[in-house]
Order: C-alpha cells, then sequence, then structure tokens
C-alpha cells in the first residue's frame, strides 16, 4: 500500500504532538544516545528536507533527484513501507541502517520530502 | 638457543637468548623500514617509512613483461565492497587483509592458505555504518601482525600462527558510528592507528598502543587535541568537529617524528560564506583537521604542524596522500598529496611549506595556493543556497585516498589526478552538539563533467618538488588504486575496469596489460619468494568513491559486482 503524499505530509506535520516524539526529546542516555540533534530540537522542527540534506544527501545526490552512490529518489515506483524499510533496515554494504538513530517521524518526514521531489 | 641453553643458567641464558636471536632481526627490520626502495619484502602499507610504494626488484622488466603471468589467486570470504586493502609480504608469507577486518597468512610462491582470521564483529553496528566494513590494510613488528576493525578495536594476530594475541577496544563505536579501516603503522615498540572521523560529529582521534601487550599508550584528538586548536572551534563546535586520521603516516626516523593526515571537519559544507570565521556551524580555522601533523610516537605530543586547508568547507582531507620523504639540493622534504589535487612539498624539520603545486587541472575552491606560505589566495567559501557554478574539484577529489608512487631511479613522482566537479546546494542544517551515530553533511550535491571536457582521470609522471609534467596517461574513468614504481622501469597502474597496466617509468610507454575481470580500489605491491619476484593486485570494486562511477561512467559499473574480490598475483613465466 502506497501512502498518499496528504496523507505523508499530514503525519509529517502532526508528528511534533505524537507521544513517542516526546520521549525522542527526553536527555540522551545510554540507550538513546544515538538520538540525533533533530530530535531534541524544538518539537515543530522535524524538517525532512534539512534532514536529508544532513545525512541522505550523501549518497543519494541532488537531493535524491539524481542518481550518484545511492539511487535516485524522486518519482520513486517503491511503496511507501519499502522505503521507510529500506531506511530503518538499510542494506548490507550499500546503505546504512537507521532504524535505531532516526525516530518513527523523522523517518516519515524524510519519505514526505522524498515523494514531494521534482525531477 | 641451545647451546646457551645447556651452559648458563636458566634466566641469564634466556636473556642472552633473547638478544642474540632479536637485536639482528631487529636492526635488519630498521633498515628494511628505512630503507627507500622494499626489497625482498613489502614490510608495512607504503613500502617503506619513505613511502615511495617503490620496489628495488627489478626481474620483471620492459625487456621481459611480455611473459608476465598470473601464478596464483586467492579468493577472500565476505568480499563487501570489493577489496581495498594493501597487502604486506614478508619471508616470503603474503599477508592481506579484506570486509569485515578478515585476515589471510599465504605461501607468497604458491598462495597456499598458511593461516586465516576472521573477527567477531558487532553485526549490528556494521549495519549501520556508511564507510563499511571495508579494511584497507595491515601492520606487522613485533611478531605480530595487527588489525583495526570497524567496531572499534586493535588486534594483534601471531605473525606465524594467526591465533590472537591480544585484542584491545579503542572506540566507543556504538556511540561514534565509527570505527577503524585504515592500516596501522608500527614505529619502534607502538602501533599507531586513526579513527575514521571526517563527516560524523566526534573528535577523530590517533592513537598510540604498545604492541605487546595490547595497551593504550596515548591518544591525540585532531579535533581541538591543544589549547591553541580549541580556540579554532567557535560554539564548542569541537565537541563534534569530525577530524580523524583513516589512512596510515609515515614515520621519519631521523627526527623521530610520525606523520599523519587528517579528515575533514564536520559538516563538510558550511552555510557562513566569507564569515566563516564568525559564523556558521563550526566558527574558525578547526585546528587540527585537514592538515599534516607531526607526532612523537612515544608521547603522542604534537611537535608541529601545517593545516593544508584552513577551515575546511570542501571535504578536501589532508588523511589521503602518502608521505614521500625525499632528499633534494641539502634540504630533507616530505611531499603530501591533499585530496583537494594540491600537492604539498615540505620541509621534514618544521612542516615550513617549501612548494604547492596543482596535480589536476579543475579547480576552483580557490583561485591558487601561495607556493611559498601555503596560503589560500581567493578562497570560494559558499553560502547557503545554489552556488551559481560547478565546485571543482568534486567532493571525491582531485586525488582519492589511495597512494601515488616515487622512483628514486627516474626521481619521478607517479600520481593519480581525478578530473570532475559538482553541482551544489549548501543547506542550513541544525547544529549538533553531541557525538552521534549520524553523518553531519549540510549540502545536496550531484557529480558532473568539469568545464574542460569529460569526467575523466590521469596518471602523470612529476618532478615531485616543482610539479614539473614529465609525461602523463589519460583514463576515461580515474583509476582508484595504488601505483607501484620499481627498479625494473616500471610503473603498474591498476585501473578501475579491471585492467592492470604497466607503463616505462622513464618515458610512460605502455609495455604490458592484462584484464583482472573487475575493477581496482586497493593496495599493489612487488615482493620475492623463492627467488622469485612478484606482483600482487587485489581486485574487487566498491568504494564509496567507487559508487560514483555508474552515474557517471554507466557500464562496466553499473554491472560491476560490489561483494567479490580476488587477490591476482603474477610472475614471469618461465
Amino acid at each position: 500500500m502506497k501512502l498518499p503524499i496528504v496523507i505523508v505530509a499530514s503525519l509529517a506535520v502532526l508528528w511534533p504532538w505524537h507521544p513517542s516524539r516526546v520521549a525522542a526529546e527526553q536527555p540522551a542516555t545510554a540507550g538513546t544516545s544515538n538520538r540525533p540533534a533533530q530530535a531534541e530540537a524544538s518539537p515543530d522542527d522535524i524538517n525532512g528536507e534539512q534532514m536529508f540534506a544532513t545525512t541522505c544527501g550523501f549518497c543519494h545526490q541532488n537531493g535524491g533527484r539524481s542518481a550518484g552512490r545511492g539511487p535516485k529518489l524522486s518519482k520513486s515506483e517503491r511503496s511507501d513501507e519499502y522505503i521507510i524499510e529500506r531506511i530503518k533496515k538499510g542494506k548490507a554494504g550499500a546503505m546504512p541502517a537507521f532504524g535505531a538513530v532516526f525516530s518513527d517521524g523523522q523517518i516519515i518526514a524524510i519519505l514526505a520530502y522524498i515523494r514531494g521531489l521534482d525531477d | 638457543m641451545a647451546y646457551y641453553g645447556r651452559h648458563l643458567g636458566g634466566g641469564i641464558a634466556l636473556a642472552v637468548a633473547a638478544l642474540l636471536m632479536a637485536s639482528p632481526v631487529h636492526a635488519q627490520d630498521a633498515a628494511a623500514l628505512n630503507a627507500e626502495a622494499a626489497q625482498n619484502d613489502w614490510p608495512t602499507h607504503h613500502g617503506t617509512y619513505k613511502s615511495y610504494h617503490y620496489s628495488g626488484l627489478d626481474q620483471i622488466n620492459p625487456g621481459n613483461i611480455k611473459n608476465l603471468e598470473i601464478a596464483w589467486m586467492h579468493f577472500p570470504e565476505r568480499a563487501t565492497r570489493g577489496l581495498q586493502s594493501t597487502p604486506l609480504a614478508v619471508d616470503g608469507v603474503l599477508y592481506y587483509s579484506g570486509s569485515y577486518s578478515r585476515v589471510y597468512a599465504l605461501d607468497g610462491a604458491t598462495g597456499k592458505t598458511i593461516w586465516a582470521y576472521a573477527p567477531e564483529l558487532d553485526e549490528e553496528l556494521v549495519a549501520k555504518q556508511t564507510h563499511s566494513p571495508y579494511n584497507r590494510g595491515i601492520a606487522i613488528g613485533q611478531g605480530n601482525l595487527y588489525v583495526g576493525t570497524v567496531d572499534g578495536r586493535l588486534i594483534a594476530l601471531n605473525l606465524k600462527t594467526g591465533k590472537p594475541v591480544w585484542d584491545t577496544k579503542l572506540l566507543d563505536s556504538k556511540k561514534m558510528t565509527v570505527g577503524f579501516t585504515g592500516a596501522p603503522l608500527v614505529v619502534k615498540d607502538m602501533v599507531i592507528i586513526g579513527a575514521q572521523g571526517g563527516e560524523w560529529p566526534g573528535r577523530g582521534p590517533i592513537f598510540g598502543v604498545d604492541g605487546k601487550t595490547g595497551q593504550k599508550k596515548w591518544e591525540f584528538f585532531t579535533v581541538a587535541g591543544t589549547e591553541e586548536a580549541m580556540a579554532t572551534w567557535g560554539n564548542d563546535s569541537w565537541r563534534t568537529g569530525g577530524g580523524g586520521g583513516w589512512m596510515p603516516g609515515a614515520y621519519d626516523p631521523e627526527t623521530n617524528t610520525v606523520w599523519w593526515g587528517t579528515a575533514n571537519p564536520a559538516p563538510l559544507y558550511d552555510w557562513s560564506g566569507a564569515d566563516w570565521k564568525k559564523s556558521g556551524p563550526r566558527p574558525g580555522d578547526n585546528l587540527y583537521t585537514t592538515s599534516v601533523i607531526a607526532l612523537d610516537p612515544d608521547t603522542g605530543k604534537l611537535k608541529f604542524y601545517h593545516q593544508e586547508l584552513p577551515h575546511d568547507a570542501w571535504d578536501f582531507d589532508s588523511a589521503v596522500g602518502e608521505f614521500v620523504m625525499i632528499d633534494r639540493g641539502g634540504k630533507k622534504l616530505v611531499v603530501h598529496a591533499n585530496k583537494s589535487g594540491y600537492i604539498f612539498v615540505y620541509d621534514r624539520s618544521n612542516a615550513k611549506v617549501e612548494n604547492v603545486w596543482p596535480l589536476v587541472k579543475n579547480i576552483n575552491f580557490v583561485k591558487s595556493i601561495d607556493p611559498k606560505t601555503g596560503e589560500l589566495i581567493g578562497r570560494r567559501d559558499l553560502s547557503e543556497g545554489k552556488a551559481e557554478t560547478p565546485l571543482c574539484p568534486a567532493i571525491a577529489g582531485g586525488i582519492s585516498w589511495n597512494s601515488g608512487a616515487y622512483s628514486p631511479k627516474t626521481g619521478l613522482y607517479y600520481r593519480i589526478g581525478q578530473e570532475w566537479c559538482q553541482e551544489l546546494t549548501v543547506e542550513k542544517t541544525t547544529p549538533i552538539l553531541e557525538p552521534m551515530a549520524q553523518l553531519n553533511i549540510g549540502a545536496q550535491f550531484k557529480l558532473v563533467a568539469p568545464p574542460d571536457g569529460p569526467a575523466r582521470g590521469h596518471l602523470s609522471a612529476r618532478d615531485p618538488v616543482s610539479g614539473e609534467k614529465k609525461w602523463e596517461v589519460t583514463y576515461k574513468a580515474p583509476p582508484l588504486a595504488s601505483v607501484l614504481a620499481t627498479a625494473g622501469n616500471l610503473v603498474f597502474v591498476p585501473d578501475a575496469e579491471g585492467v592492470v597496466h604497466a607503463y616505462e617509468a622513464d618515458s610512460g610507454k605502455e609495455v604490458w596489460s592484462r584484464n583482472n575481470g573487475m575493477g581496482h580500489n586497493a593496495g599493489i605491491i612487488s615482493y620475492m619468494a623463492g627467488g622469485k619476484q612478484y606482483i600482487a593486485v587485489p581486485a574487487g570494486w566498491g568504494s564509496l568513491v567507487a559508487d560514483e562511477f555508474v552515474a557517471l561512467f554507466g557500464e562496466p559499473y553499473k554491472s560491476m559486482p560490489k561483494n567479490t574480490g580476488a587477490l591476482i598475483v603474477y610472475t614471469l613465466r618461465q
């Protein structure tokens, strides 16, 4: 199933008030020290484009619009579930697993950014 | 030994025997390590401490190279991202590492396995890493072989048996994401190894470890390693500055100095533009990133340094590049290649700049670099938003992380250069204040052809001090492997498509080539076993620079596997 862009975008907008988002903003402990700084910023600060430029753009070039080290992502025919799963679990030797690094809300924000890309 | 054991008391006998046995061996090792040419052995990553990647062997030469054929091959397990390491050879045994820090000891004449070692790694951590699970080399000393791991350990193996001697955890890789991929360097009793860093927030340490015990003796932070350096990181940005020293340096025994190159600061790209000294994510010069540093190997104390690119805003590390130590006109010099495509020549006693010259044609991140002072002239400090014209060279650099070669016979330095640029949009990102398992890039970019033609690579033979060019060969795609020069008047270049080329060192005339069937991004060496000269070439494609080739060059890279590799060893047919 593919989430409509509107729903994905809404999730990204609503995310700051999601309960697990609050957990992500707690001070880092041994178990959560991998949380990125973005998760500790202000609640309305999940900016998919900014997150993409911080981390994902190293391989998915031109903001995800061009193939580089990683594949082109704009207009991808992959399902939302596939992309979310790939972000979380990565691919051995090709892409790191970000499931323990990004919160679900951050991953949804990145997905919304990808879905909003023009070529 | 048996004689003394029978006639002297236990402890004294052992001590005397140890002296008699160890001293000549130690002296021989030191002489081999300090020589200009690697002879029968290839005892350290860069050939010898002088970093020439030059073999003094001359059995193979332009007159007989037509008879150079494959002697044997070895296929490593789990060659994820191919093979990226430089083998070593000692006493007719070849040692090399593959991905996941797997190590093999092979009979140098036959390829027969003597021992193999596979460490148990934190696979969950490996899955989170970007620059992983490859390994780029090993070191040998004190009867041990040393290898770093991507989960933050340095391991010593018994050279004869491959059994672990010690296993020391140096980095909290779970927190920092980074570990060790570069080869260690053995200096006297110390094993020195630098951590990954650069785009990962951290302080990029280099470690000195006791080779016999595995005990950490010192740690030097390439980010704010001194009070002076800390003052060059505004807003406490030193806490997540990046840095690191992810390729091995070299050692100058005359001054007891280790030379090491350091990586870029994080984020790679900075939106502060010309105001970088006061604003942006890391205001200031950001010492000691993108620098060459001179350390005391016994204490880890900084002796002196030169920051090649103050406030590097382009990801042009100094961590790449060998340290070619040459004496010229009464001066003791060291030549070091920076990722930007500029070659720096220093006085070995103090890192004072003696010359700077460009290896590549397409450079616009600065207008020039003052050859007398090293000062950057006409810096191109980008602000937030899309750069009006592409930045040259691209993030993959004017030079890559593998090494060039220098022949004392021809007096020429053989170095691969890369011509490419990138479109770039700098993004203002949220400042990162604590180390974390995430890259810190700060831009969108896309590699493109340079203004003067297609993206390409070249090997040029130059005077290492002046940069004067004697000959050049151009490649459709940049070769990414190290270069080997030999006393047989040969230069070997393993290329990206899979072909190994041999050129006459003095003329550049191609005299031999063979297709290994997959791209090269590792180190090529030569050694002697059973009275015969061998050339060992690891083949196997898949580095982060190699990953760029699909979009730029299409086939054969699009279909080239990135999870396989082979060590291919050549010798003269009888």
